[in-house]
């Protein structure tokens, strides 16, 4: 009886991602179909290299909604923090130290977002949009609105391909994934964070820091979007203020797609893993089948939708 | 008082309301006469609230029959409710700080101008004038409500209430807020609101007040009635006697654990409005039981030891060393335990599993940031066994468990290592039978290994059959500690509410 009951919820769980599996197979055929050039492994390759960046955001993003908080600055942060890369190396003609600096500044970014959410008591859904307005001027200021191009100074990371194949990029998103399933699964840090976001009372009562909690997965959250800053300038190889825009939405919805909802405590990465390749999916879907590109900013909000009407009704479901 | 048969305002038939294996209201019947008022007394839980909930329209009740002026309902909306009349005051609800007088009384039934989307400020100040005239209430209609008085706002409610033509007015607890002048005065409104016909039901602790201005009352005991007596036909101490006084079922016997030093003490904890100086120190292998009525600062007592509530004021010493603690993390450390009232708000983590939830606060017993899960599921099972937890497997999670199975998961997460001091805030509130024996008896077997545990409970017999000693509260004050051999119900329900 115990078994089955194990079994039983392998099975339910397995359905998850397995449906956003089959849902991702099904397109890609469908895709192929109408346009053959989509099973090559060039073009295979390239969505790997697509969802990259949105992988490493994702994660750090699923840590943060798994804590009950949130941060929809991600996109104007990783806008300051490439034009402030682009600008060091530029001046520098030298990667390590702007790179460096540039991640620091992610970090900081997203502290910042946290501490003002915890000390003023405001959600971080609230501090987290009046800080993209502050990114987003900040980049303006110092770049006066201008391109920073820093073309071949600093593309290892971007067009690195390992084996000639992979693209080195993806690698890094992987790892991404791979340190936050262990995070979330094998250490303290993981339990905690899934505490405070499923009963932030219950946690603190039993001894647990609420606040250092969360704070700590504001930091994982910009050192992820610091390392996302710097595998996109690589393979962009140019900055500007609005570099990142819109990939709050694609990160969270993302999130959500994979199953962990935005009132935390729950989630698993895996989920997340499927999501962004779904939105990867879709978006070289939408390119394969020449859809105009301002429809294709229209089907991933109505996707995001979709998926929140899916796990409200899976939750009613298990309610009744 | 057949003559009055066909104006009874509000007749309550055979009322039975279950909750899970818990039975708060059994076949109990109340009725209320125009300008009567009409009391409820009983303990806490006795099903008092439950009663006003089913007639104000918030409950529905498994059995019985609501008549409200002669017409009869299986059970109301709260809707229904107000628009036959039935109308309940409370401390603080329902009001708008930043509006007038005048503006909260006919908030949602404004007067209009000619225009119909323009409100009649000056109309609706003029009638509200006249109702406070007819009541000669102390209100201005211009004031902000935010510059009222607690005494004041209760009167606005009652004056909001009769402008919505309400014939019967609850009031629960209307004097806890109030000073001795103002509660003269509400004393005065109630003989007004009698003379106007209005029947009124007045839940009070405070039996003298009921002496002084109740026609009858009724007395609830774990859920069913003791009888409605006319007041001018009972006595104080025979409604105390007959709010106490169960069958020795009731109580669990325990066996007795030979105390040890103190392990525990607090000296004058201080926190200013809701506690004021307790004082009082916990032998090893003693249960020290906290009692009193909601509201009379048990729970911020143990929320002060714990570091949940800053301090005011006050020691607290573990052991003969003072302890230092300012966050649960501390009182943790120092051995301290709490097992909180309110297992779903404070407890529990929802859409987690058993070993999530039983390895909470268990993160420091093995060095090191890895989790180890092995461990983890090996002790959880421990505790399942243990405490004979009835589940699937400790990958269930915690909210598919019944209400005393979640319990106990809830007290095994604190079994894991080793506490001096267990809090247990309402240990078996909402717990079935069985559960509450093994719980009883877990707390037992804690004492014999010499640690001190302090109880607070709503529950007489709870109280009485397994605490050493009880601390008797009462409006943040610990009145008085006494052996819990040498009293009675009946002497501890007099101590609570100060008769």
């Amino acid at each position: 009886m115990k078994k089955n009951r194990l079994a039983e919820k392998n099975a339910l769980f397995r359905n998850q991602w397995f449906f956003l599996l089959v849902v991702e197979i099904g397109l890609a055929i469908v895709t192929g179909i109408v346009n053959p050039r989509f099973f090559t492994t060039s073009n295979l390759m390239n969505i790997l290299e697509q969802v990259a960046v949105l992988g490493i955001v994702s994660s750090g993003m699923t840590l943060l909604i798994i804590s009950g908080e949130i941060d929809i600055s991600v996109g104007a942060n990783i806008g300051l923090s490439s034009c402030v890369m682009a600008m060091m190396m530029k001046a520098m003609r030298f990667s390590f130290l702007p790179v460096a600096v540039g991640i620091l500044l992610a970090v900081g970014n997203s502290f910042l977002v946290g501490i003002t959410s915890r000390g003023f008591k405001a959600p971080s859904f609230i501090t987290s949009l009046a800080f993209i307005s502050v990114f987003q001027g900040i980049a303006l200021a110092i770049t006066k609105g201008s391109f920073q191009t820093i073309y071949g100074q600093f593309e290892t990371i971007g067009m690195t391909r390992v084996a000639q194949i992979l693209p080195l990029s993806f690698i890094i998103s992987i790892g991404a994934y791979l340190f936050v399933h262990f995070l979330l699964s094998q250490t303290k840090l993981g339990r905690r964070i899934y505490s405070v976001g499923s009963n932030p009372q219950a946690a603190y009562l039993s001894g647990i820091s609420v606040a250092h909690t969360k704070l700590t997965a504001f930091f994982l959250n910009g050192l992820f979007v610091g390392i996302a800053t710097m595998v996109l300038l690589s393979r962009i190889g140019a900055a500007q203020p609005s570099t990142g825009t819109g990939l709050e939405l694609r990160a969270i919805g993302a999130v959500v797609i994979g199953g962990t909802p935005l009132s935390g405590g729950k989630g698993r990465i895996i989920g997340t893993l499927f999501g962004v390749f779904l939105m990867g999916i879709i978006s070289n879907t939408l390119n394969m089948l020449r859809v105009n590109p301002y429809f294709q900013e229209v089907t991933f909000g109505l996707l995001i939708i979709a998926s929140l009407a899916v796990s409200v009704l899976s939750s009613y479901g298990k309610t009744r | 008082m057949a003559e009055k048969k066909e104006t009874l305002l509000v007749s309550l038939r055979n009322i039975t309301k279950v909750y899970g294996h818990h039975r708060a209201l059994h076949e109990v019947s109340f009725d209320l006469y125009p300008g009567e008022v009409h009391c409820l007394v009983g303990e806490n839980g006795a099903g008092k609230s439950t009663l006003i909930k089913i007639l104000s329209g918030a409950i529905t009740p498994d059995q019985g029959e609501i008549c409200i002026q002669g017409q009869c309902f299986r059970a109301l909306t709260p809707r229904q409710a107000i628009t036959l009349g039935v109308s309940t005051i409370y401390q603080d609800a329902e009001l708008v700080d930043s509006l007038t007088v005048a503006d909260n009384i006919f908030l949602g039934s404004e007067q209009s101008t000619r225009f119909s989307f323009i409100v009649d400020k000056k109309a609706q100040f003029v009638r509200a004038q006249e109702i406070i005239n007819t009541l000669h209430l102390p209100l201005e209609p211009s004031l902000l409500v935010e510059e009222l008085s607690s005494s004041q706002r209760q009167m606005l409610q009652i004056t909001k209430a009769l402008y919505r033509e309400a014939k019967i007015l609850i009031m629960d607890e209307p004097t806890s807020a109030l000073g001795l002048e103002e509660k003269r005065a509400l004393m005065e409104i109630i003989r007004t609101l009698k003379s106007q016909g209005i029947g009124i039901i007045y839940i009070s602790h405070y039996l003298e007040e009921i002496f002084e201005v109740g026609d009858r009352v009724t007395i609830l005991k774990d859920g069913t009635s003791m009888g409605t007596y006319r007041i001018s036909e009972i006595t104080i101490e025979e409604v105390v006697r007959k709010m106490v006084g169960r069958d020795a079922s009731a109580f669990f016997s325990r066996r007795l654990v030979p105390l040890g030093e103190v392990c525990f003490e607090v000296k004058n904890l201080t926190k200013k409005g809701l506690v004021e100086g307790v004082s009082f120190a916990v032998r090893r292998g003693e249960i020290f039981g906290l009692g009193g009525l909601v509201g009379s600062g048990r729970s911020e007592v143990v929320h002060l030891i714990f570091g949940a509530l800053p301090l005011d004021q006050g020691e607290i010493w573990l052991g003969g060393k003072r302890g230092m603690i300012r966050s649960p993390q501390d009182a943790i450390r120092q051995g301290i335990a709490l097992i909180p009232e309110d297992r779903r708000k404070m407890a529990m983590l929802l859409g987690r599993d058993l070993v999530e939830n039983t390895a909470l606060v268990h993160n420091d017993i093995f060095r090191g940031p890895i989790l180890y899960r092995k461990e983890e599921m090996t002790m959880t099972q421990d505790i399942i066994r243990k405490l004979t937890v009835a589940t699937q497997s400790e990958t269930q999670l915690i909210e598919e468990l019944s209400g005393g199975n979640q319990q106990k998961v809830v007290i095994g997460r604190w079994l894991l290592d080793g506490y001096e001091v267990y809090i247990f805030d309402e240990p078996t509130k909402g717990v079935d039978i069985g559960a509450k024996e093994r719980i009883y008896e877990l707390m037992v077997e804690l004492a014999e290994q010499g640690k001190s545990i302090i109880m607070i409970s709503s529950s007489m017999p709870e109280l009485l059959s397994m605490s050493d000693r009880i601390g008797i509260m009462r409006q943040g004050r610990m009145v008085d500690i006494v052996e819990s051999k040498s009293v009675t119900e009946e002497y501890l329900i007099r101590a609570f509410i100060g008769v």
